[in-house]
């Protein structure tokens, strides 16, 4: 570690290449601006006018149609960082953040990789190693079983034998799985068979690797993670807790810090836990170590993210430390900034998903034909797309993530109430509606949120629910909205400058 | 001036009159705001400013936090909405066809599997009936809109 700190530690960082686009290209392109670090983005064809491109010092198109040939093309992106003079990469979250393969040839070709060492990401990226990584250690894991055939009809036998012992309900995990990819429920053993075929099918969709483990389905927990934070200077922290309880298809959807049933002595325990988990695979960087936390307060290890996470924000907004800075600043050998944890308020997070929540929250796609997001005291919101954008289905559907932070859990929520009322999003549908609704449930109020609170809510699927006189409403809007025309002049907006004539064209055509 | 509208599959006719700058039903006022918003006032006396915007022939419009879409319809036009065919919600690649064409299949009973950004989606019967054609195998690409089974009831 010591030579490490010392064979990189010298080593200045001028120019960071972001390998990633959207929201998180957005969030880490102006942490360097602000660090003042000339930053170089580089984006697909389809991705040519995104927000990002335009936040970067300098944007690069990377050729090729598909993902595999973009933003997955780890040779194609250390071209352009070999051509630019890139002395880091910061790979966000997805595509190639948690890929040690990348993680290694970054640090092959003398470039400074924004994250854990490869060995740290291979020993926490695949789910199984992981576990048995994190037994030895000492931290708890949820009971389960590691399936370690790859061959369809193996794994299947030997799921089905695992199953007797783990018991049901359970849960297939992809090993190499994240964002709800290759994961089955299963409740009835009946289904099994079907839920593995799927799991794997998916698994090798998204991964390429199939291989599938069986866990033990806690209900009634929560979701609760800890930011983690170690330099090469030996230091490694715990930046306190997020909850991410409120799941729709193993995809979080409502994030907030501090988790509201945290006590000081839970938080130091879990806190440990988290601490030596980073420790156990020597963990530079920022890192989240993932726990289910049972209702009589034990917990469990689920799993490592060795990368900055979509949530990050609320750990931001209560601790005051600005985690992507931190990145950049370990990156370069610095010891990181920030003193003794001191959490202020509470924070929390949506995300803003093109979804039809009323129709098993089904991607959407379209223009973004009015994007009007709410501002004011305690509210910030993460994007890459703005007004006139169009949401494709080439991308992950998140469109932004609105945070909110206030003194207290309550103001906090009536805060969030007041944002995603002022929020408009017109022209393609959007979770609004779902995530404000949301906000008004009694468990949600209560803090009392589990990992099943959206299907125990809404058993039948949820749908928008509006007095009559909204209805009414939104029928004479249209209605006027008809008769006067707006449709377009709305669309001649950039162009109705034809009756208004800038002086200054006047100007320079009066004295050429 | 006469509208129709479709919400939730219902029709809705609608005549407002103009007064000045004012639109007047029943007892709501509105009227257009220079940046293009439409200020409604509510029998009770309460205002609102909504958005509204225009895609394709469906009027989307924002009031009081709702979001509602709103499909312009010419007076008199008559329904297609019997079509029974399931189409693909969004562009995507057939997985999986559970069915064979002249099956009975009940509502509700998984027809084919598709994948779409990444994620599996089930596309069920949405009535009983029989499979009349299938015009997707396994590996086919296909668009949003598709028709990808028929039915007969």
């Amino acid at each position: 570690m010591l030579t490490g700190k010392l064979d990189r530690g010298g080593k200045m960082i001028r120019t960071v290449l972001v390998a990633n686009r959207g929201e998180i290209a957005c969030r880490i392109l102006r942490a360097c601006s602000e660090a003042g670090l000339t930053s170089v983005a580089v984006y697909a064809n389809n991705d040519a006018g995104s927000m990002f491109t335009e936040l970067a010092t300098i944007a690069v198109p990377l050729e090729g149609d598909t993902i595999a040939d973009t933003y997955l093309n780890q040779e194609q992106i250390l071209a352009i960082a070999g051509a630019h003079n890139v002395d880091a990469i910061h790979p966000g979250f997805g595509f190639l953040s948690e890929r040690a393969d990348f993680a290694q040839a970054v640090t092959d070709a003398g470039i400074n990789w924004i994250g854990p060492s490869p060995q740290a990401i291979e020993m926490m990226g695949d789910k199984m190693t992981a576990r048995l990584t994190m037994k030895a250690a000492g931290v708890p894991v949820i009971p389960g079983e590691e399936i370690a055939s790859e061959d369809e009809e193996t794994m299947i036998s030997d799921i089905v034998e695992a199953s007797q012992r783990v018991g049901y309900p359970l849960l297939l995990k992809a090993s190499s799985g994240g964002g709800g990819k290759g994961m089955r429920k299963v409740e009835d053993p009946a289904d099994l068979i079907d839920a593995i075929k799927g799991a794997r099918r998916e698994a090798i969709a998204a991964f390429g690797d199939g291989r599938v483990y069986v866990e033990r389905l806690l209900t009634g927990s929560k979701h609760v993670e800890i930011q983690i934070l170690a330099d090469k200077h030996g230091r490694t922290v715990h930046l306190g807790e997020r909850e991410c309880s409120v799941q729709r298809r193993h995809q979080k959807v409502f994030e907030e810090s501090p988790c509201p049933v945290m006590t000081e002595g839970l938080r130091s325990r879990m806190g440990e836990a988290a601490v030596m988990a980073a420790e156990a695979v020597d963990y530079v960087g920022a890192g989240t170590v993932e726990f289910l936390l049972a209702s009589n307060g034990e917990f469990f290890f689920l799993e490592m993210n060795t990368r900055i996470q979509v949530e990050h924000p609320v750990t931001e907004m209560v601790t005051g430390v600005d985690l992507v800075r931190e990145q950049l600043r370990i990156a370069a050998g610095e010891p990181m900034s920030c003193g003794e944890l001191m959490l202020r308020g509470h924070s929390i997070e949506v995300r803003l998903y093109a979804e039809d929540a009323s129709n098993n929250f089904l991607p959407a796609i379209g223009p973004l034909a009015v994007f009007r997001p709410p501002s004011g005291p305690g509210i910030r919101l993460d994007t890459g797309v703005r007004e006139g954008d169009i949401v494709t289905p080439n991308y992950d559907p998140m469109l932004a993530k609105l945070i909110v932070w206030a003194p207290s859990r309550e103001e906090a929520l009536q805060r969030m109430r007041r944002a995603l009322d002022e929020f408009v999003v017109l022209g393609t549908t959007t979770n609004l509606r779902f995530l404000r609704e949301l906000c008004d449930q009694r468990n949600v109020i209560s803090g009392r949120t589990d990992t099943m609170l959206i299907e125990r809510v809404w058993p039948n699927g949820w749908q928008p629910d509006f007095a009559e006189s909204t209805l009414d409403a939104a029928l004479i809007v249209a209605a006027v909205s008809e008769s006067a025309g707006l449709n377009k002049t709305k669309l001649m907006q950039s162009e109705s400058i034809d009756g208004l004539v800038s002086p200054f064209q006047t100007l320079n055509r009066r004295y050429p | 001036m006469h509208h129709e509208f479709k919400f939730g599959g219902e029709k809705y006719e609608i005549t407002i009159a103009k007064d000045g700058q004012t639109w007047l039903l029943g007892d709501y006022t509105a009227s257009v705001c220079d940046d293009g918003r439409v200020l409604v006032i509510s029998p009770d006396g309460s205002t609102k400013f909504a958005h509204s915007a225009k895609v394709g022939d469906t009027w989307w419009i924002h009031y009081a936090g709702h979001t509602l879409c709103l499909d312009k319809t010419e007076p008199g036009s008559q329904d297609n909405d019997s079509d029974q065919g399931m189409t693909a919600p969004m562009p995507g690649k057939i997985l999986e066809v559970k069915v064979k064409d002249g099956q009975s299949v009940e509502a509700g009973e998984l027809l084919l599997v598709m994948e779409a950004m990444k994620m599996e989606h089930r596309i069920v019967a949405p009535n009983s009936g029989k499979i009349s054609k299938i015009s997707f195998s396994v590996g086919d690409q296909v668009q949003q809109g598709d028709t990808l089974v028929e039915m007969a009831d």
